[in-house]
């Protein structure tokens, strides 16, 4: 990025996640798209507050666009500059995961993007993650379970993005490596997760979530948070890993009827319930795993995505500082400390008389 | 079912199969019949769609209760209505359901628990409240599910049957088959948020959206709001995204679709081809089981279209039979 060219932010904002069948089996949420389109205003006036003067969205038909354009409509009526020049990607809307692909790969080849903001699940960020490339995103969590998206005020997401978009913070400090895990089915090209790959009993994808435990056999996951919900809690709960030390964690998994142990995880919002658990062992990055079951569903942070027959081969692997994040808590903690919202108040040039006009 | 890594039995899943197959063929062949000129008023086909109704239906009995659309076919087969009288009735002869004064859009079988295929956009809605009424004060655990397309959500009716379901917490089912178009309209145009799962969300009820080719995430899905209607949990909402092959109705020129739709939704999102190559990948069922029942539908739709075609028309009488006045 040059001096000259003043940084773009990108926003990718899903609007179909948190609609799965948690809905029904758990107790989740369902974050209405009016809610998702208040998030993108707060995080454009953020944004804007920083400086950033021009910001590209992906294009949905979902409603969060009509929305957002209504509100800066409003705005700029009332003659406010609260909001930064909003434009969207020229590209097709097919209403699918592709969209967020192809947004996340255009943004990525722009080359004068300095950092998307994310709104949605896990699977959002995902896909995101799969396309951006080096450039570092801030994810804000609109979705279901929301292991990888830290949970905070997108206002706040949306002031460290832009301040760290500006250049404002030192890049070491501004933004931070993540790990991922890579599978592989028979060699093809890979399917990546942020958080966790489970491989369960079932050979269909079905309603993608996992709620039935005794199908849980194995599970690898990138950080092992106490305080995270999914699958990654039940690693949380055995042996803790950080999102930011090296490696991750492998598990193997059993009807909690017959195991070893169980643990009392949270898998889903508001679904605490026993998880068998056989065994666990570090992860190192770049080790190949292969799973010991042959046949199965691989899901991706929570979801089934595919499945794999006994004849098929998959390749599981962890990969250290595979992209980059906005460290938001450590860009506020630089903002606060070097005064960097601060302003003093310009001295007036005709001192206001104490009483004008009275 | 320990070895079995689906969620149904082999025998259902071949069901499954068998019910998917006759709606295709039912559609495909009315699609050459209709052509022909001999069958009166509209038909609106449900290919395409044949894995919302069976996924859904596969968890109902006769005790449970559906409320059908302009575009039924699909329903009343996956709910067990029979085939030949269904073919009698589109072809108007009183070997019909209804003995041939309804025609594909008033298709009914209370002993199947089908309360009708119906003409007016969202009708189904309000009626399945009073079924799922019916129904709690039985308590018999039965439920009751309406269907409708993406442009009948729209409709007064759907909203305030489903504000009417929450407050009496009815087992009460709300089935979008959210297709994409309404006749040439389509979704984005007419919906301001085009998550149906937030329209619930709205009357305090619970939303799950699956993508409606996929034939097990409607079975799951499907299964867990029925199971919650069933034990008293209330009413809930399913968008099925699906896709429909043909034109809105029999004669559509589909100026609308874009080039190539309707070849890449057959190519890529046939919902009988997912299901077929994923039982058979996983060697649950074998290809010439398929093929067996592919043979045997065929048979069945040729009999069902040559019964209907030689069978008489109502007479005279019958106009003043059926109805709820007495001459
Ligand atoms: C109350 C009412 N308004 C209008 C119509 C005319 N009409 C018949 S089908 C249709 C479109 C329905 O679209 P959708 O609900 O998406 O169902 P689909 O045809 O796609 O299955 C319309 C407008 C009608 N039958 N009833
Ligand atoms: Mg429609």
């Amino acid at each position: 990025m040059t001096s000259q060219t003043p940084p773009k932010v990108g926003i990718i904002a899903n609007p179909i996640s948190a609609r799965d069948i948690r809905r029904v089996v758990a107790s989740a949420n369902s974050v209405q798209v009016a809610d998702r389109a208040n998030i993108v205003l707060r995080a454009l006036a953020a944004l804007a507050a920083c400086g950033i003067e021009d910001v590209v969205m992906m294009p949905e038909r979902g409603g969060i666009a009509t929305h957002v354009l209504r509100g800066m409509e409003r705005s700029n009526a009332q003659g406010e500059a609260r909001f930064p020049r909003l434009t969207h990607l020229a590209m097709p809307v097919t209403g699918t995961a592709d969209d967020t692909r192809r947004a996340a790969r255009m943004m990525r080849e722009a080359g004068d993007i300095a950092a998307i903001i994310v709104l949605g699940g896990d699977g959002t960020h995902r896909a995101v993650v799969a396309e951006c490339g080096s450039v570092p995103i801030a994810g804000i969590s609109t979705g279901t379970n929301n292991a990888f998206p830290e949970h905070r005020e997108p206002t706040i997401t949306g002031l460290a993005t832009g301040l760290a978009a500006m250049g404002r913070v030192p890049a070491g400090l501004a933004f931070a490596a993540n790990k991922k895990i890579e599978v592989r089915i028979d060699g093809g090209p890979p399917e990546i997760a942020l958080v966790d790959v489970a491989l369960v009993t079932d050979r269909y994808v079905g309603a993608r979530a996992l709620w039935r435990t005794e199908t849980f056999r194995e599970l690898y996951v990138a950080f092992a948070d106490p305080e995270v919900i999914g699958m990654a809690a039940i690693a949380g709960l055995v042996e803790p890993v950080s999102r930011r030390e090296p490696g991750g964690l492998a598990l193997t998994l059993a009807p909690a009827a017959t195991a070893a142990m169980t643990v009392c995880a949270p898998i889903a919002p508001g679904l605490v319930t026993p998880v068998g658990v056989e065994g666990w062992r570090r992860m190192p990055a770049g080790k190949l795993f292969s799973p010991d079951m042959a046949a199965g569903a691989v899901a991706l942070d929570g979801e089934r995505e595919l499945f794999f027959d006994g004849h098929q081969q998959v390749a599981i692997t962890l990969q250290d500082a595979a992209f980059r994040t906005v460290d938001v808590a450590a860009v506020m903690a630089y903002a606060a400390r070097e005064k960097l919202l601060l302003r003093h108040a310009t001295p007036a040039l005709h001192p206001v008389p104490l009483l004008a006009g009275a | 079912m320990t070895n079995n890594p689906f969620p149904l039995s082999r025998d259902d899943l071949l069901t499954a199969y068998r019910t998917m197959r006759t709606i295709r063929d039912f559609e495909e062949r009315l699609h050459v019949e209709f052509a022909k000129g001999d069958i009166p008023g509209f038909v609106h086909l449900y290919a395409g769609e044949e894995a919302c109704a069976t996924g859904i239906m596969m968890h109902l009995t006769d005790i449970d209760r559906i409320a059908s659309t302009h575009r039924g076919h699909g329903h009343c087969i996956a709910k067990g209505v029979d085939v030949h009288e269904m073919m009698g009735e589109i072809y108007g002869k009183a070997t019909g359901c209804c003995r041939g004064k309804g025609g594909s859009m008033h298709i009914a079988d209370l002993s199947k628990g089908m309360m009708g295929a119906n003409g007016i956009l969202g009708a189904g809605a309000p009626l399945i409240c009073g079924a799922g009424l019916a129904a709690k004060f039985r308590g018999d655990g039965g439920v009751g599910l309406t269907f409708f397309g993406d442009g009948a959500a729209n409709q007064g009716t759907v909203l305030e049957s489903m504000n009417l379901a929450a407050i009496w917490n009815l087992p009460v089912i709300f089935v979008v088959e959210n297709n994409g178009y309404a006749e040439s309209t389509s979704v984005e145009y007419a919906t301001a948020v085009d998550s149906y799962v937030d329209r619930a969300a709205g009357f305090g009820l619970p939303g799950v959206t699956v993508d409606g080719t996929d034939f097990f995430a409607v079975y799951e899905a499907a299964g867990e709001i029925i199971k919650r209607a069933r034990e008293g949990g209330g009413p809930a909402l399913l968008e099925c995204k699906t896709v429909r092959f043909f034109g809105h109705f029999e004669g559509d020129a589909q100026t609308y679709k874009a080039k190539g739709e309707n070849e890449h939704n057959r190519a890529h999102r046939d919902c009988l081809k997912l299901f077929g190559a994923r039982v058979t990948a996983a060697g649950i069922v074998a290809d010439a089981d398929l093929a067996l029942i592919d043979r045997e539908v065929a048979a069945l739709i040729d009999d069902a279209v040559e019964t209907a075609k030689g069978a008489p028309l109502p007479g005279p009488r019958e106009l003043t039979t059926d109805v709820y006045v007495s001459y």
